[in-house]
């Protein structure tokens, strides 16, 4: 790779260096474009700037490979095995529309107003969550505007570091509050066995159902555990194939990007709660292996509780929110009208978050 | 009983292993660099009745640091019967606390078997993971007592030393000759070679390094390390006993295409390896943090203008290691910030 670059080097780096100086030189192309082209030139290059205080070497993580490593995650996590099931013409505009709506129009068009001075890559990593909390017949529209609404919400509230909750689950809420119809249908069946030129592209043809947590309310059926494992049973489009999810979350834990006490304790508390009230209320409660892998909780529990910037800091603080969620979680499952509860209890502990944190800072110090 | 006895684990968390992530290896060949004017000599005065416990350095965390074969060499007993000789003269009464790397390997048993028939010497067997040969730490993880950072030791009872000082010691106190020189590191990515070097005292650095760094680029030096040690500018300094090592790393003040792949490219050089972002909550400061402390909280009361909060947040008992500047995400300048704060006058 680095052999067949080299002849492009020289060109490449003297014509951004070119576009830099002549972005730099005139007030109005720093003005509309100096944003985007730090954006571009930052995936390309790295900074020139050097250690003035001490220590003067620095460790090669930055926050680009901390978000890319999330990107790299949720794309084995759940963009390659919704391609499975639900086909890449599904999936793949659906990414496209998110992406380009989200990033490169919303964030880009206010980088321009707000004068800010750089695009942060946070935001792809809320555009590729919106498809995934999305049902997979969703128009591309809806798609479009919660992607447009969860980079309008991050910036609003201060942009990357500063967001009291996380933008994708947010731009969820609004989008189930204006349009509650389109939200709960459009669950397709996914396609099972072996994928031809047909299914690959469509998957199965529009045939929808409830989802498993939908049909329990109804009816209290439950599917098997191995049929929610694998993703054979419906759902958002990311959040059906847990086993992928649950692998490509192990290894950002791995990679230290993911905080293991959240998933464990979000999950853990899922379990002991449901083992609860399953042994109070027998077969109203849903069995606590089909709480676990049913709805959107494996993906709330890896990817969207464990956002760092939403979540507490403190280390003790994380094991309260994690079994808040799931508190919440099974609260809203169980005694509520809702199918489910995940968006709702990731937005609150997200609120809660700042005085867990506050509390839990006060007693470790006794300030 | 003393609890660090024979324990293979290092006992404090975070930290980090400088010596696995950036590797540094030195040419064997020691050469002689002479000053040019007279040199100093090394001057030892005994210490006081107070000193209790003595902790030998033999487990060097940063790969720039001298390493201890070249005092060492193939003579660990000889090295260990100077130590005798030293104590029965000097320092009768204490405690003699040998801290070895767990990498030294052969020199492991060698050392246990002289240490059982040794009543005054004990052995700690440590993972040489940064910031381990702090002061404070040796005293947490060898002694398990809490001392502050920047305090003297030797008021403490403590007397910490390397392998070095120990055999000036020796050959300058017991043997009566005349020690004027000392072996120094000198490594990095701005010079042609790592070598390690017999520097009289008084030499300047200057000296040093011509003939020793590239001829291209831009260059920085830094004396005793790039994270603990200190930026030189003024190449006249003369190298004095605690010049333990010369660090020098190429500057790297321009961008460069497709990083990804050129890594070792880019590694121990000054450049940020990443651009200045907001905190992200990521949790690696206070992962990698040896004390135990929050940097974030610290950063996030700097940020909000409340110096004088930083310090409800333990933050006396931070040792300056500078590891969570190295790992943050967001290139904050944390350790900057944490000195700002413990002197909220004299920098405002």
């Amino acid at each position: 790779m680095k052999k067949l670059l080299k002849p492009f080097e020289p060109i490449l780096n003297k014509s951004l260096d070119g576009m830099e100086s002549f972005i730099h030189s005139h007030k109005k192309a720093h003005f509309l474009f100096g944003a985007l082209f730090g954006a571009f030139d930052g995936l390309l290059r790295n900074p020139k700037e050097t250690t003035q205080t001490q220590p003067f070497l620095r460790n090669n993580y930055d926050v680009k490979r901390f978000m890319g490593a999330v990107l790299v995650a949720l794309i084995f996590g759940w963009v390659l095995p919704a391609t499975y099931f639900f086909g890449w013409q599904c999936v793949v505009t659906k990414l496209l529309v998110s992406f380009i709506i989200g990033v490169f129009v919303v964030d880009v068009l206010w980088a321009i107003i707000a004068r800010e001075d750089h695009i942060s890559e946070g935001g792809f990593v809320s555009c590729i969550l919106i498809p995934a909390i999305l049902p997979p017949q969703s128009p591309l529209w809806l798609v479009g505007l919660g992607a447009a609404l969860a980079i309008l919400f991050r910036n609003v509230l201060g942009g990357v570091g500063n967001n009291l909750v996380n933008p994708a689950i947010m731009s969820r809420l609004f989008l189930t509050i204006c349009f509650p119809s389109l939200l709960v249908t459009g669950y397709q069946t996914p396609f099972v066995g072996m994928p031809d030129l047909h299914s690959f592209r469509y998957g199965l043809d529009a045939v929808t159902h409830a989802t498993p947590l939908a049909a329990f309310k109804l009816s209290g059926e439950t599917p098997s555990v191995l049929s929610l494992l694998l993703g054979t049973t419906n759902g958002s489009l990311g959040e059906t194939c847990r086993l992928t999810l649950i692998l490509s979350g192990l290894w950002l834990i791995k990679m230290k990007v993911v905080n293991w006490r959240i998933p464990v304790s979000y999950l853990g508390s899922v379990f002991i709660l449901s083992v609860f009230f399953t042994l109070i209320s027998g077969k109203s409660a849903a069995p606590p292996l089909f709480q676990l892998f049913s709805g959107g909780l494996i993906l709330g529990a890896f990817f969207m509780a464990t956002d760092p910037i939403t979540a507490t800091y403190n280390q003790t603080a994380k094991w309260i929110y994690g079994a808040g969620c799931g508190f919440i979680t099974i609260l809203i499952r169980n005694f509520t009208t809702l199918p489910e509860g995940v968006m709702y209890s990731i937005l609150l502990m997200n609120l809660l978050a700042v005085p867990i944190q506050s509390f839990m800072v006060k007693i470790k110090y006794r300030t | 009983m003393f609890k660090g006895k024979n324990n293979n684990s290092a006992e404090f968390n975070g930290g980090f292993n400088l010596l696995e992530a950036y590797p540094v290896r030195f040419c064997n060949i020691i050469e002689k660099v002479a000053s040019d004017g007279a040199p100093e000599t090394f001057a030892f005065s005994a210490p006081g009745q107070n000193v209790e416990h003595v902790i030998v350095n033999l487990c060097p965390t940063e790969p720039w640091s001298l390493p201890n074969w070249t005092i060492l060499e193939h003579k660990t007993v000889v090295f260990l019967d100077k130590l005798k000789e030293i104590r029965s003269r000097y320092l009768s009464h204490a405690k003699f606390y040998l801290a070895i790397s767990i990498s030294e390997g052969d020199r492991i048993p060698v050392i246990k078997e002289y240490a059982n028939r040794e009543t005054w010497l004990e052995i700690s067997v440590l993972d040489a993971k940064y910031p381990q040969d702090e002061p404070t730490m040796f005293a947490k993880v060898i002694l398990g007592m809490d001392i502050g950072f920047g305090q003297d030791t030797s008021t403490q009872g403590i007397l910490i030393l390397d392998a070095q000082t120990i055999s000036a010691i020796y050959e300058s106190c017991i043997m009566g000759n005349n020690v004027d020189a000392r072996f120094i590191a000198v490594s990095g990515s701005g010079l042609k070679e790592n070598e390690i070097i017999h520097v009289q005292l008084g030499t300047t650095v200057e000296k040093i390094l011509t003939d020793r760094v590239r001829e291209a680029g831009k260059r920085r030096v830094f004396v005793n390390g790039p994270l603990r040690g200190r930026e030189i500018t003024d190449f006249s300094r003369k190298i004095d006993w605690s010049v333990n090592n010369i660090v020098v790393m190429e500057e790297k003040d321009y961008k460069i295409l497709f990083p990804m792949f050129k890594s070792s490219e880019l590694t121990q050089t000054t450049n940020l390896l990443g651009e200045k972002r907001q905190c992200v909550y990521c949790n690696f400061c206070d992962d990698i943090c040896p004390v135990e402390l929050e940097p974030a909280l610290y950063y996030h009361s700097y940020r909000r203008g409340e110096k004088h909060r930083a310090r409800f947040y333990n933050l006396e008992r931070c040792i300056e290691c500078g590891l969570c500047s190295f790992i943050c995400p967001s290139k904050l300048e944390l350790l900057q910030i944490i000195k700002e704060c413990k002197n909220p006058d004299k920098n405002s």
